[in-house]
């Protein structure tokens, strides 16, 4: 697999033409942004003091009128920039992964089954709306790997019959092969109680979590101190999380700064980085060819398809030949 | 007299709850050991095998694959006690720790099919014995530590139960024996 720095010289070089025809693209779609939204900003003013001068600054219609200006600006920011970032997505993340692997499928529209996310196991609230997008499959080194972006929300009614939409995952979810057999079920998320109450209050809550399986220690310290873990067989957890394998999920999470959940089912490996938002979407409001942009798209590709890699996944053992 | 029933049904609670989880615990250990146990005979199953494939190869380790053959008849016998499967483990592990490495010094072996079959199948059951080994650990520590920290102690005392012994495990085990029959040999 390529370096970063290869990749990168790849996004400057190859990608060049592609990335100044886009970013003039983009300075004209933020002009015409701009336009939009300042007669946007006069025409809700103009509607304001209307409004204002009829039903008083606190009428319920105001909240009525906010929401119609919100849903008309994300509507027409939708229909502005979707060609463009079709586009983005054609020209500059399809090369750039093929520069990854050739071997690398990729589908701008479609999305991780949400039935791996389910058995994943690692949220446990119902599902009433998954979405997602920035499907790539493939194999890497033999180890067969697919991810996406993943948006899973849930929904509750309030005491006035109000439906609410909240998010239980919005994030990068990975699906791999693990090279061990294995038949039980190991969850390892974040340590909130911990962090929070310290170990011996923290320790204790964790213990007596009765929605998940057995609490399970593990003899890593530093490990201990950043996840928790839940199994149903103490014996096979211990399997999986060897100490060399505890070492690199740790580095893992150390890069990638965002809350990291892994679980073992059904011989494969489920990763969800909760990054928060929707990756690999053409930026707008900075340049494309900004460093830093280049690096966020360059980097999180590399490290997602470089799990594999970094996990040691393809160091088969002989049960699994 | 409402408070002195209060408190007798407190402490009844509590009495309750640590004898409980103290039973938990030893129960916990049992079960474990039985892991330990189960992948542990699946690595005996495999000696015999692998000694017969490599003895007439290696002319100067027989004395470590007599050893592996004695250790192996002495762990099976019925009978004999957990401390001591674990102390024979031990023996057993850094004895096929040193055949591993003296393997690698005779090309007819590492040339052998069947021996490089058995050499990766003892390698997954070694892991396997390592998982099973640390959460046997892992669940003796927490016997132990309750049956020597306050208030559990007294009760753990009264129940007869007595601390058990851990696996000795060192991270560089394989590492260690490496080296060490490297030297033996030059």
């Amino acid at each position: 697999m390529k370096s970063t720095s290869e990749l990168t010289d790849f996004y400057y070089q190859e990608l060049y033409p592609s990335l100044s025809e886009l970013e003039e693209r983009r300075l004209h779609i933020l002009s015409q942004l701009r336009w939009y939204g300042g007669m946007g900003i006069v025409v809700f003013l103009i509607a304001i003091l209307w409004m204002k001068k009829n039903f008083g600054l606190f009428h319920p219609l105001m909240m009525g009128i906010v929401m119609i200006f919100v849903v008309i600006a994300s509507i027409t920011y939708r229909f502005m920039t979707k060609g463009y970032a079709q586009d983005f997505k054609a020209r500059i993340i399809t090369p750039l992964i093929g520069a990854i692997d050739p071997h690398l499928l990729y589908n701008p529209d479609f999305m991780i089954s949400q039935r791996l996310f389910e058995r994943s196991d690692l949220f446990q609230h119902t599902i009433d709306r998954y979405s997602g997008n920035d499907y790539v499959k493939g194999s890497i080194d033999g180890v067969p790997i697919e991810f996406s972006d993943v948006h899973a929300e849930y929904q509750t009614r309030d005491s006035k019959g109000r439906t609410q939409w909240h998010t239980l995952f919005r994030g990068l979810f990975l699906v791999a092969e693990f090279n061990k057999t294995f038949t039980s079920k190991t969850l390892i998320l974040p340590d909130m109680a911990q962090k929070s109450f310290g170990t011996l209050i923290g320790g204790w809550l964790q213990s007596i979590n009765f929605s998940r399986d057995d609490l399970i220690r593990l003899d890593d310290p530093e490990f201990e101190k950043h996840f928790v873990v839940y199994g149903n067989d103490p014996i096979e957890a211990r399997y999986i999380l060897t100490h060399s394998m505890m070492k690199r999920l740790l580095e893992f999470q150390r890069r990638i700064s965002h809350p990291l959940f892994v679980s073992f089912v059904h011989n494969h490996i489920h990763v969800a980085i909760g990054t928060g938002k929707d990756l690999f979407e053409p930026a707008i409001f900075t340049s494309l060819l900004n460093f830093k942009q280049a690096m966020e798209y360059v980097n999180t590709l590399r490290n997602t398809i470089g799990l594999a890699e970094e996990l040691k996944l393809n160091e088969k053992l002989w049960s699994k030949e | 007299m409402t408070t002195i029933l209060i408190i007798a049904g407190v402490i009844t609670l509590i009495a309750v709850l640590m004898y409980n989880s103290l039973i938990g615990k030893k129960n916990q250990v049992e079960n474990i050991f039985g892991g330990v146990d189960a992948v542990l005979k699946k690595r005996f199953d495999l000696i015999p095998n692998l000694v017969a494939s490599v003895e007439r190869y290696m002319e100067h380790e027989k004395s470590t694959l007599e050893k592996v053959t004695e250790l192996r008849s002495q762990a099976m016998k019925p009978g004999i006690s957990d401390d001591q499967k674990i102390a024979l483990d031990a023996k057993l592990t850094a004895a096929l720790g040193s055949i591993s490495v003296a393997i690698e010094n005779y090309p007819d072996l590492k040339a052998n099919e069947n021996v490089m079959h058995l050499q990766r199948s003892l390698h997954e059951i070694e892991e396997q014995i390592s998982a099973a080994r640390r959460a046997y650990n892992q669940s003796v520590t927490d016997l132990n530590n309750a049956i020597e920290m306050f208030p559990t102690n007294m009760m753990a005392s009264w129940m007869g139960l007595e601390r058990k012994a851990v696996f000795e495990i060192t991270v560089n085990e394989r590492q260690n024996i490496n080296v060490q029959a490297l030297f033996d040999r030059s």
